[in-house]
Order: structure tokens, then sequence, then C-alpha cells
């Protein structure tokens, strides 16, 4: 375990408040001016079963949660049982000695103590706190003020619960991990808020989603911002309907965003096209989750890659970019959602469940961002489909004088159908033309995220394994080159002609490498081994940087 | 301004859907009388004979995919609900591949207006049966004769939630005419079946000497319902109006997400209070 990182994990059943106890855990970290990174492990299903949340903060900036936690509490015997290995070393396992005795660790009646009140199942968290309060050395007063912000209903209950168990767990646990305080407090977000909040900074109008994990919480996020925005936010009956719903808003003017996961957005796939078609500038969020078919909803993957760089019947531009951290999908939403505006073509903001379900402190300047802006027709005769040196045709919006037809067979310039030979040829040629246009303009922008080390080996990831990959690398002690290509199409290969013949790993979240096959097959870089895990897990930094260690010692 | 483009005519010679185009652009004279604006009229169409309406009629619109229409006619909507949005679609089109989105059209009680086409046939892809056709048609894919129950447009419709329900006839423009006027002008979901022969398919006497008029409107959701569940397919009328709040009004209110998009200054201002720890 790392000197410099305290893990805090918390473990349960679904509906005991897990997940709630770890985004207090985070909150307090963040208030005594601390880094954090939250993991939410959550299965698929509304009561029961095994959930756990790790909670992993310092005073520098962190990426990853860790596996072996200092600090564990857990509510019930599976969590024991789950989470024996869990333990750093000289750490902590409070257990709930109701459930289980005569274990290793510190046992505390969790169960008959939280019986005494009405709110039960609820108490549960309270309790998690008020030990971990204990333990990082906070006062009661400061551990109240914490549970009358977190935990307001029945507040007098909630406190009573609090000090109780804390004076049980003095003698084992008080002040056994005092904090360093850090520089400053930061605003805690989990990637799904991040991404809604570029939306939303980038000029976002009107936002459809049907309800799939782990892409629901920006569908919940901005349907709860909607009021305050001035946003259009419907949950609609399908994934079909959202894509088409989304090119309809388009039309009309309205900045669109459609979020969904694998299984909803191969649903999609036919509307997608309909917009590479129509040139209709729709944003679609494809958080990844293992597959094939439903897979496992609550767990992380990246093999939905050579899916969303190729998916669509025909010939049409796809932009395709995935973020890296949760700050970074701030930022990369709203260039996202410009860049789609301004090549009259779908685009895809690729992620992951680990990077839009965990949590981080981070520092965003809303004004940094992009704001959507497009090439307006001034005046006179309009054709929706003019042709032009880039191929970028002006947009003009209902209601207007002019006749505006965006058509899904191919078309005249005014938006005609036609199957007349030249002109089929001629409107390939017009799409086509945007390939280059927008690679001439990327060439100007960051497209890729490189870090140079002195080890003389080069380390490839992209979306939520970079953040793996950096905290492998600060708890290895280990510094290679990291290149996260924040571009996957069109991949910036001009940012990466250097590398191609030198000492490449990659490490990825699929089984096939499909991340690998990427870079070798549109880079040519020559990947020398790729580590991999595909167990729906993200990477632990610790087992993290012992594989790079293999391989480049 | 007119309603021609210059796009090759392909309807064949007497086909119905020459009746509902000018029934439609009739309508839109008539509504620009009453005050509407010629540039606040969208159409959509999915795919199929229907659908070549988008390129016979000089009106801004999304020509859709096949089924797919009616999701981009309410996508218009939601953004600018200053809009009237009239979306057209074939009986295989609507009640087929995109049934699901004609029913939550109507659910919704989003304010657009659907013109299913019927004429009884997947007629642009050879004559397949339709979710309409009557059983027993031989078409390609059904060459013993096709043996599923066809739905029942109307009571399917008014179960479902659509606000203004009718059905017309493709060769009686004048009806065909004051029933699309009365769709558009109507606030909420509004959903018309238009009978209508389909040249290689049917003749127009199959129709002509069918086509009775509803005596009156029925007053209530349940009478209307037991009408449109008695009556003889080829009745045509107004079976159902009901006024109720439109889709887009119970989303947002007055608010018109397009027109009233909030400027960059006020969002940066309203996130960084978002951002705050």
């Amino acid at each position: 375990m790392s000197k410099d990182v305290f893990t805090f994990l918390v473990g349960g059943k679904a509906g005991e408040g897990v997940k709630k106890a770890g985004s207090v855990a985070a909150h307090i970290f963040s208030s005594i001016g601390r880094h954090v990174f939250q993991l939410d492990d959550y299965m698929s299903l509304i009561r029961g079963g095994h959930n756990f949340s790790m909670v992993s903060t310092s005073t520098r900036w962190i990426s990853s949660h860790y596996m072996k936690a200092n600090l564990v509490v857990n509510f019930d015997k599976r969590s024991y049982e789950t989470h024996i290995n869990d333990i750093a070393e000289n750490g902590i396992m409070v257990y709930n000695s109701d459930e289980i005795d005569n274990v290793d660790g510190i046992g505390i009646p969790l169960s008959s103590e939280a019986e005494k009140y009405p709110m039960k199942e609820l108490m549960y968290g309270v309790g998690a706190v008020a030990v971990l309060s204990s333990a990082i050395g906070f006062n009661k007063l400061q551990m109240n003020e914490i549970i009358r912000e977190q935990y307001p209903g029945g507040i007098e209950d909630n406190i009573k619960f609090a000090d109780n168990l804390y004076k049980m767990v003095k003698e084992s646990c008080e002040n056994k991990f005092p904090l360093e305080r850090g520089d400053k407090e930061r605003k805690i977000l989990t990637g799904n808020e991040s991404i809604s909040l570029g939306a939303i900074t980038g000029g976002l109008n009107v936002y459809y989603g049907y309800p799939m994990t782990p892409a629901s919480s920006i569908l919940h996020f901005l349907a709860d911002q909607s009021q305050n925005f001035g946003l259009a936010v419907v949950h609609p009956e399908s994934e079909l309907a959202v894509i088409n719903l989304g090119i309809g808003s388009t039309f009309a003017g309205a900045k669109t965003m459609v979020g969904t996961s694998g299984g909803g957005f191969a649903l999609m796939v036919e509307g997608y096209s309909l917009a590479g078609m129509t040139e209709a500038p729709v944003l679609i969020i494809l958080s990844q989750r293992p597959g094939p078919a439903t897979g496992v909803p609550t767990y992380t993957e990246q093999a939905d890659l050579s899916f969303a760089l190729t998916a669509g019947h025909g010939d049409f531009l796809r932009i395709v970019a995935s973020p890296g951290t949760v700050e970074e999908a701030f930022y990369l939403t709203a260039e996202m959602l410009d860049l789609v505006w301004k090549f009259q073509t779908p685009g895809i903001l690729l992620t992951e469940k680990h990077l839009s379900e965990s949590a981080m402190t981070v520092e965003i300047d809303p004004s940094e961002a992009e704001w959507t802006e497009a090439k307006l027709h001034q005046n006179g005769k309009y054709n929706r489909y003019l042709d032009t040196n880039d191929g970028i045709s002006p947009m003009l919006f209902p209601p207007s004088n002019e006749v505006i037809k965006w058509n899904s067979y191919e078309h005249n310039e005014f938006g005609i159908t036609t199957e007349d030979a030249k002109l089929i040829a001629k409107m390939h040629e017009k799409r086509n033309k945007k390939v280059a246009a927008l690679i001439n303009y990327l060439k100007d922008k960051k497209t890729v995220n490189i870090i140079r080390g002195e080890h003389p080996t080069n380390i490839f990831s992209y979306g939520s394994t970079y953040m793996s990959v950096l905290e492998a690398l600060k708890y290895g002690k280990i510094n290679p080159t990291t290149i996260q290509p924040i571009y996957l199409s069109p991949l910036p290969i001009w940012e990466l002609e250097e590398f191609k013949n030198q000492n490449n790993i990659v490490v990825e979240q699929s089984v096939s490498g499909q991340f690998t096959k990427l870079l070798t097959e549109k880079a040519g870089i020559k990947v020398r081994t790729t580590i991999k895990k595909y167990d729906g897990r993200p990477f632990d930094p610790i087992e993290l940087s012992q594989q790079i260690k293999e391989e480049i010692d | 301004m007119g309603f021609d483009t210059n796009a090759e005519m392909t309807w064949c010679p007497g086909c119905g859907n020459f009746g509902i185009r000018t029934a439609f652009q009739n309508a839109i004279l008539e509504l620009e009388k009453k005050g509407a604006n010629r540039e606040d009229f969208i159409i959509s169409a999915g795919i199929g004979c229907h659908a070549k309406m988008f390129d016979y009629v000089n009106l801004s619109g999304i020509y859709g995919l096949h089924g797919r229409n009616s999701s981009n006619a309410e996508g218009v909507k939601i953004a600018n609900p200053d809009l009237k949005v009239v979306t057209f679609s074939g009986d295989g089109n609507g009640l087929g591949e995109g049934l699901a989105h004609t029913i939550f059209a109507a659910k919704r009680n989003q304010d657009i207006t659907l013109v299913l086409h019927n004429n009884n046939v997947y007629a642009l892809t050879t004559g397949q049966f339709s979710p309409l056709t009557s059983q027993g048609w031989k078409g390609p894919s059904t060459p013993r004769g096709s043996f599923e129950t066809p739905f029942n447009a109307i009571s399917l419709m008014i179960e479902v939630g659509a606000t203004f329900v009718a059905r017309s006839y493709s060769g009686d423009i004048k009806h065909l005419t004051e029933i699309f006027v009365k769709a558009i002008e109507h606030k909420g979901f509004s959903f018309i079946e238009v009978l209508q022969p389909a040249m290689p398919y049917h003749k127009w006497e199959e129709y002509k000497d069918k086509i009775e008029y509803l005596e009156k409107q029925p007053e209530s959701k349940e009478e209307a319902y037991r009408v449109a569940k008695s009556a003889h397919r080829f009745t045509i009328g107004v079976f159902y109006q009901d006024s109720k709040e439109p889709y887009h009004k119970s989303l947002y209110g007055s608010l018109n997400p397009v027109n009233d998009s909030l400027s960059k200054e006020k969002r940066i201002e309203k996130v960084n209070v978002i951002l705050k720890p």
C-alpha cells in the first residue's frame, strides 16, 4: 500500500446505504483538502447481494481506487468474507458481530444497535461514517457536523447512533490513521456528471436516453437539471426512438445528445447511419460495460471500441473520442458537441462504467470549454446539401422562407431524392471531403495526451484505463512514457509517428485486444505486448504496476 | 409560393396518393387563410409509396427511415414547439416497423399529426400483406393467403391515447381537406387513417361503393371505441376528439428549448455554482 494513500472500504447489501457511505467518506476527505477517487462496485439487483464502495485519498492527485484498504467496514457476513484479503498491511477490519463472530478484526454489534432505531437499514451507513471519523481522528463535533449535513433524515437518531458507535470503536480505532490536510477543497464529480455538465456548458438543449447502465445516470442528472438550464430531457420508448428523436431535434436547431451502453447503441445503429446521410449532428454517449449481449450490466470493459469505430451501414464520417479522466470528460464532451455541429455528422463519446460511475475530485473551469457553433447559411437561395470546398454545407433551421430538406435517400444538393449516377458519386465525394477537413482541423487540436518519461518504454492506453495506468506508475515509481489517444476516429496518426518502432506496451480491457489492433492497423505501431483485463473489474494500481514492471524490467 | 418541386413523379397514374397530396396542400392553404405561416409547417415521412410526399411537396422536413418518421417528427416538435409538424406514414411503415413509435407518440399526446396512408398493402416492395391487410391476401410473402387478423387502426389509436382520431378517403378531397384542417388545428396527437387504393393491387370501384360517412361524432371515449370496433372499415369521419394537455406543455411548460436556449455566459455562471465544492 502506498504510504501517501489512505483507502476506506465499506461493504454490505444493496439497500443498506453502502454507496452513500462511500460518498460521505469522499466528502470528508475532500473537505480537508485531499484528492479523492471513489469506485462503487454493485450488482444488478435492488435489494440484497453484495455492494461495496472504495474510496482512496491522497494529498496529491489520485486517479484510482486501491484494492488494499486501510480501513474496512463490513455490514454483513458476506462482505467480511469477500474482503478478508483486501486489507492493507496494518489495516483494520471492522465487522458486524451480529452476523459473524470469532474472526480477526474488530466486531461491533451493528445489527442489534441499528434495531433500536425505526430507520434501521439507514443506520449502517451512519455507523460506517462514525467508525471512519474515529479512525481518522475527527472529534465528535466534526463527525456530527458531517452526519447532520449528509444524513438529514432523522438527525437526532443518526447522531445518537453515531455517538454510540464512535464510543464503541474508541479503543480499537481512534486516530489510527490521522490524515494530513491537503491544499484545498475540491468538487467531487462522477464521470457521468462531468459529461452532463460539459454538454450543458457546450450548449446542450435536448437529451434523450432509454435507461441502461452505466449511462442512465446521465439521463437522471440532466432530467434533474432540466428546469435549471431550460433543457428538454426525455426518456422515450426505445433506443430506436432515442436516435430518431435526436435527429429530429437537430433538424430544428437543438444541440442534442443521447446516451446508452453497447446493447442500446446496437439499436441506434440504423439511426446512426441516418445521421451520417442527413448530416445530422447528434452526439452519442456510449458507456461500455462487459458484453456481448446483456453481459455484465454494472461492471466495466472496453470491448465496444471496434463496434463504435465501424457502426452504421454505408460510408460516412464518424467521430469517436474517449476521455481519460473525469476532468477531461467535461471538456471533451463540450468539444465533441462542437465538432459534430462543425462537421455535421454523428459522433460518439466512448467511455466505460469505470469512468461514468466513479467519482473524483476535480478542478474544472467551464469558461475553458468549447462553445458549439455551426456554419450557418447567410442569405439567398438555400440548398441543404450545397457542395463546398470542405464538404460542409451551411445550416439553416425552421421556420424559414427557404425550404430545408434533410433526406435519408441519396439526394441532390437541395435535398430531393435521386438515383442519378453522377449525383450519387458527387454527393459521396461531398460527404467524404469532410474526412480530410476534420483531420486538418484536429491537427491544431490536442488529440493525444503524451507524458514523456525516462524509461525507454511507451505505455499506450485509452479511456478510463489511462487513469489506472497513471496511478500504477505512481505506485510502482516507474516512469515510462504514457500515450493516451483522445481521438480514436480519426486516430491522430500524425502524433503517433515517432513511436512506431519503439518499445510499446498496451494496457486495455478487452480479451481480443481491440485497442492494440487499432494502433497496429491504423498507426502502424509495433506492440510488444498487451496487458489485458476482462473480468469486469477495473485495474488495481498495485497489480498493474507489478504487471508493467514484469514487462519492462 | 407553390407546392411543386422538381422531383420526378413516380406514383402510378391514378394512385390514391395524389388525392392525399391535393387535400394536404388545400388544408395548408386554408390554414394560411386562418393566419398560419407556411414556414411553420414541417413534414416527415418514412419509407414507402406514401413517403414520396416528401419529394413532391415543397415544405421543409425530414425524409427518415422506414417506420421512424414519427420519432423524427416528435424530435422536431420537442426542440421547437412553435412548429406545426405533420408526419406521413404507410400502413406497413407506421403499424409494422414503426408500431411502437406510433403508439408512443399517441400515448404522449405529442402535438403532431400522423397521416396513415392505408393502401392495405406493401406497395413499393411488390405487394406483401400489411398489418391492415384483410385475411386471405395472396402476396409474394403469403402465397397461400395471409392468415393474420389485421389491426383496427382507429380503435387501436383511441385505446392508446390519441386525442384526435379520424378516417378519411383519398377519393373525397373535400372531406379529407376538412379532416386535415381539423387534425392540424387540434392541440395534441392527431391520427388520420386515409383509405387509398394502390393501382397495381386495387381498383377505385372497390372503394367508391363501400365508403360510408359516420353519422355523428361519438361523444365519449367509450362510445368512440365501440363505434370504431363495430363500424365498417370503409366508414369515414371523426371518431374521437378530446382536449388534453399536449406533451411538450407537460414537459417544459411555455419553454421553447431552441428559442430560449441559455447564453454561454449564463451557462458558465450556473455550472460554476454546481462546481462549487
